[in-house]
């Protein structure tokens, strides 16, 4: 017996079907929009930045990586090796252990010296909160962001790593940039 | 004194009706209310409070002034306030009063981030300092001692050290320089700070000021984790906190437990976990070849040892020390006698009692508890120092003394530490505590003969001997006896033992709050034979068929050869048994010494032929058993050493595994794989330990004379005093002989051997002598001399006594080298050998430093004003 829908079918209502003037412009009208767009970057030039050639400049408050500080007059090392840092990162990746200061071996300005200093930079979030938890502004974030590497190892960071100047330098952006 | 009443009253705080207990500290009953009272100087273990802080004033209507809430005791229908305006000016005061000379060095402060004076600043004070002046200076920190560095700068003056140092332990050396702000804390005659108990007061100073200088800059709180666990170093068992970072311990602290340590940590317990991380650790198997320990795979050692027990069979024995666990004791038990047929087992130095009286002494109706020893009518100390033998039992018996009114009684030997304390001393002669237990036995019964004859085989009186049990039994029943392992060393051991059941018996002592109390030699030696670790009994007492030898008997066996392989458990025959030159011949003459150890002793090095290496406790799970009866838990802290780049499993195992992995080799499969698993066998097995379960003994302990199944077990035991011969009497000095008595330093251990911070407590030999003596042989203190007897010599520093008496001396047993494990009592004679000796300027053992050149920098009293950042460091 063949199937017999009885009540079950509904009505679709349709729009009335394109055509005429409103259907061209629908056609073309969009079209020639965008191509506006087209047009007007194809008169100003190529915008592309060559990376790693050419740079982004960034702005000066950019967190990128740290960078550990020494007192310009003293060439003595800021960090005390605290460890406020530690405690403030929320992604645990900076490990401090501590050492004693001896008049031989004289490090830091204070009784104590961080002995290791290490940031796991596959792990920051580059938050900042160590630079607002250190008492001595002893560390900042700098303004490098190229810190990709072949071995996760790799990215922690030493303390020496963190105390030099990073081989190039990002550009900044000046004022009004 | 016994245990005082408690008596509920209700009083109002802030508010709030509480119940309180009557009497107690307002600060404390502020507690029953949920009322937080900042205290700074307020430590109820040190005893009465001062009152020095001004930190805890709080106010109670009907007083018009502010009241210390840390010395006021709470009364019936008190009502304090704490939340008024009046109180919170006066902390606040009081916090920036505290403040103005507070340097602010938090960050490179060790105490930074668990220092109650920042808590309390941050709580209670005002946020901003008016003090714009300049600070106080000192030179900062100075070498207190060899293990604390003092910041006089940081202190609060709280008086929390001192009070520790004056009514605690006693020494006596911590006190207040100079007067108001110009106070300091120093030791009185400026030199170092050097006596058993000494780091106690890092952990009760409340601000940076005591630091402990094998923790200084070594952690922040938020870089470590706490891990609780057991100290084994000596019977006292004290319940610790260690300090972890990166799988290392770091620092050790109490875990305050009120039944067995009070809360205070000798300087051994505190110090000597830096054997856990040295490099005398042995942290793979080793085994000769061609006469070098060399390392090898487990697999080898494994079956080389099995081979070697196998072969040997009822030819082996097996000896263990005090810090091995009730589970690895059971284990190897298990294995020597269910597969080897073998029941030389030996836990005892001086030889295993008879099973009737190990079972006897063991009585749950017998065993006194540690708080027993401070709210008991009177206290006998048997032959022992507390201070060596245990060292925390000895600042419960102060506590008892000094608030409870306990009567002290000493009979020892040797002037012990507690002499000053006691109500009445009696010195008898050198190995003859029996004699005195049968002449008390004889006082207690009127038995006018014996005592006479027994008194004088002691070396002392009958009067004496009466005098000494008036004093003991005039204040009440409450009677403890607390005695040493070392009673039962010797031939006439089992009688000795006869003699302390008697008296106990005759002195009725199975009641609440009276009781013996016995200190093993090794940690855990009472856990090591309930376990079934002895030759004359299997697990919990347990009867056995054919008993084997005592430690005596095996080296005897050893070196003739009619046994040929040896175990040892943590244990050095060499060191800690009595007979040296016996023990000597062998450990020369067995085929083959199999040492589960930790550390590479000298032992080790020259005689072992297969070395397991062994856990250090930090490492250890399972369980002990404390003097008292107090079964308690190791947890593992930190993970078992690797050899540097081997994969985990080849450095060191657990105990229990290694033991079940040797049995499984020989055939018997103890279906253990976990260290749990080891405990439920042992619970099963050891009918007074049945129904124990971990989780129940927890952190705390729990006591199994006090369980039901110590009472099934053991049952109604009633016994009949019996009649008890006079020993021999002691040996009497001569013109030219003296008596010889041993003792064992706390410090003589091969953990503190290898502590870099312990070494100036290290224990070298010294002959003690008394003064007249000296001058008779024209010895001088610090005179190296020569005490011998039959060819037998020992050398070491004279020190005059003027406590030894005259006609005997003392020497060191238990030591590294110049072992005196050689005498059995007797007399020796004495000659000097030549002007004083090298040795240690700081005789830990008395507590005193010597008088005279120092090769630490004494605290220099030096007020001056010194830029910040250019203050001298230590060392310099």
């Amino acid at each position: 017996m063949p199937y017999n829908p009885g009540d079950d079918v509904v009505l679709v209502q349709r729009g009335p079907s394109p055509g005429g003037a409103g259907g061209a412009y629908r056609a073309f009208g969009e079209t020639l929009r965008g191509l506006k767009q087209t047009f007007q970057r194809l008169t100003e030039g190529t915008k592309t930045i060559q990376y790693p050639e050419e740079k982004v400049p960034v702005y000066p408050r950019f967190r990128g990586r740290h960078k550990l500080h020494r007192f310009e007059d003293t060439g003595l090392e800021k960090c005390v090796g605290c460890s406020l840092c530690a405690a403030a990162c929320p992604v645990d990746c900076i490990r401090v252990v501590a050492d004693e200061n001896t008049p031989e071996n004289r490090v830091s300005a204070g009784e104590r010296y961080a002995a290791v200093y290490e940031i796991n930079m596959s792990r920051c979030i580059f938050c900042g909160y160590c630079e607002i938890a250190c008492p001595f502004d002893a560390i900042t974030l700098g303004h490098d962001y190229e810190l990709s590497d072949y071995n996760r190892s790799d990215l922690i960071f030493t303390k020496e790593m963190l105390m030099a100047e990073p081989l190039d330098r990002t550009p900044l952006r000046t004022a009004g940039e | 004194m016994p245990r005082p009443e408690i008596n509920w009253i209700t009083f109002s705080i802030d508010g709030r009706e509480v119940k309180a207990p009557e009497n107690a500290m307002l600060v404390d009953a502020a507690k029953y209310g949920d009322v937080e009272i900042p205290v700074f100087c307020y430590e109820p273990k040190l005893g009465q409070p001062v009152g020095a802080c001004r930190m805890c004033l709080v106010e109670i209507e009907g007083i018009p002034k502010l009241q210390t809430g840390c010395s006021t005791p709470v009364k019936d229908g008190m009502v304090v306030h704490t939340q008024t305006e009046r109180v919170h000016d006066a902390q606040r005061a009081v916090v920036e009063f505290l403040l103005i000379n507070h340097p602010l060095d938090c960050p490179v402060c060790d105490k930074g981030g668990e220092c109650p004076l920042q808590d309390i600043t941050y709580g209670w004070g005002p946020g901003t300092s008016r003090y714009i002046e300049p600070k106080r200076h000192f030179v900062k920190p100075l070498e207190l001692s060899p293990l604390i560095a003092i910041d006089r700068e940081r202190c609060i003056l709280c008086y929390r050290c001192v009070r520790f140092s004056q009514e605690i332990s006693e020494d006596y050396q911590l006190i207040l320089n100079e007067r108001g702000a110009h106070s300091f804390v120093a030791t009185f005659d400026g030199h170092p700070y050097v006596a058993p108990f000494t780091g106690n007061i890092v952990e009760l100073c409340p601000v940076g000021a005591l630091i402990s200088r094998s923790y200084r800059f070594r952690a922040r709180p938020w870089d470590i984790e706490g891990a609780g666990t057991v100290c084994t170093l000596c019977p006292s068992q004290c319940n610790v906190d260690l300090t972890v970072r990166d799988d290392r311990v770091l620092r050790v602290s109490a875990r305050d437990n009120d039944e067995v340590d009070d809360g205070w940590l000798c300087d051994k317990g505190r110090f000597a976990f830096q054997h856990i991380h040295v490099d005398e650790r042995i942290t793979e198997p080793l085994m000769r070849q061609d006469g070098k320990l060399v390392p090898v795979d487990w697999d080898t050692a494994l079956t080389a040892a099995a081979q070697a027990l196998g072969e040997a069979g009822p030819r082996a024995a097996a000896i263990a020390d005090g810090e091995t666990t009730n589970e690895e004791a059971f284990l190897l038990q298990r294995l020597f006698r269910e597969r080897l047929d073998c029941g030389n087992l030996s836990a005892r130095p001086g030889g295993d009692l008879p099973l009737p009286l190990a079972r006897g002494l063991a009585d749950p109706a017998l065993q006194a508890t540690v708080p027993d020893l401070e709210f008991a009518h009177a206290v006998l100390l048997l032959d022992c120092d507390p201070i060596d033998d245990a060292p925390i039992f000895d600042l419960r018996l102060r506590k008892g003394v000094r608030r409870r009114d306990m009567n002290l009684v000493v009979a020892s030997a040797r002037p012990t530490a507690l002499d000053a304390n006691a109500t009445t001393v009696l010195r008898h002669a050198p190995g003859t505590a029996e004699a005195l237990l049968v002449a008390l036995d004889a006082a207690l019964s009127d038995d006018r003969g014996n005592l006479g004859g027994a008194a004088s085989a002691a070396g002392s009186s009958a009067q004496a001997v009466q005098d000494l049990l008036e004093d003991l039994t005039s204040a009440g029943g409450d009677i403890v006896i607390l005695y040493s392992e070392r009673l039962f060393g010797g031939p006439r051991g089992p009688q000795a033992a006869e003699a302390l059941l008697n008296v106990a018996n005759r002195l009725n002592l199975t009641g609440e709050g009276a009781g013996l109390l016995e200190i093993p030699i090794g940690a855990n030696g009472r856990g090591v034979r309930e376990a079934g670790f002895a030759a004359t009994h299997g697990p919990g007492f347990a009867p056995v068929a054919n008993p084997g030898l005592a430690t005596h008997g095996i080296a005897e066996a050893l070196a003739e050869g009619q046994l040929s392989t040896l175990y040892l458990l943590h244990t050095d025959p060499l060191r800690h048994m009595s007979d040296g030159e016996l023990w000597e011949r062998a450990l020369s003459s067995a085929q083959t010494v199999i040492a589960h150890e930790s550390l590479m002793t000298e032992t080790v090095a020259t005689h072992a032929d297969i070395v397991f290496p062994g856990e250090a406790y930090a490492e250890k799970e399972g369980t002990l058993v404390h003097p008292d009866g107090r079964v308690q838990r190791l947890r593992r802290a930190i993970g078992h050493p690797t050899p540097f780049n081997r994969h985990p499993g080849s450095g060191v195992r657990a105990g229990w595994q290694v033991i079940s992995d040797l049995a499984k080799l020989l055939g018997l499969d103890f279906g253990v794989f976990a260290g749990s698993m080891a405990s439920q066998q042992l619970f099963a097995a050891v009918p007074f330990f049945n129904g124990l379960t971990l989780d129940e003994i927890g952190g705390r302990g729990v006591r199994w004379p006090a369980r039901e199944a110590a009472r099934l077990a053991f049952g109604e035991t009633s016994r009949e005093p019996v009649a008890l011969d006079v020993p021999p009497a002691a040996a009497v000095p001569s013109e030219d002989a003296l008596r010889v008595g041993t003792f064992r330093p706390l410090w003589s251990s091969k953990e503190v051997d290898v502590s870099p911070i312990l070494q100036y407590a290290r224990p070298t030999q010294v002959v003690e002598l008394s003064p007249v003596d000296a001058e008779r042989f024209g010895v001088a203190d610090g005179d190296k001399v020569e005490v011998g007897v039959n060819g037998t010599q020992v050398q070491g520093a004279a020190k005059l006594r003027h406590a030894v008496p005259e006609g005997t001396v003392f020497v060191a047993e238990g030591l590294s080298d110049a072992s005196s494990s050689l005498f059995n009592y007797g007399t020796v004679q004495l000659r000097r050998l030549g002007g004083s000796a090298e040795e240690s300027p700081i005789n830990p053992i008395i507590g005193m430093p010597a008088i005279g050149e120092s090769p630490f920098n004494p605290p220099r009293h030096e007020l001056r004003e010194s830029p910040p950042g250019t203050a001298p460091r230590m060392n310099e």
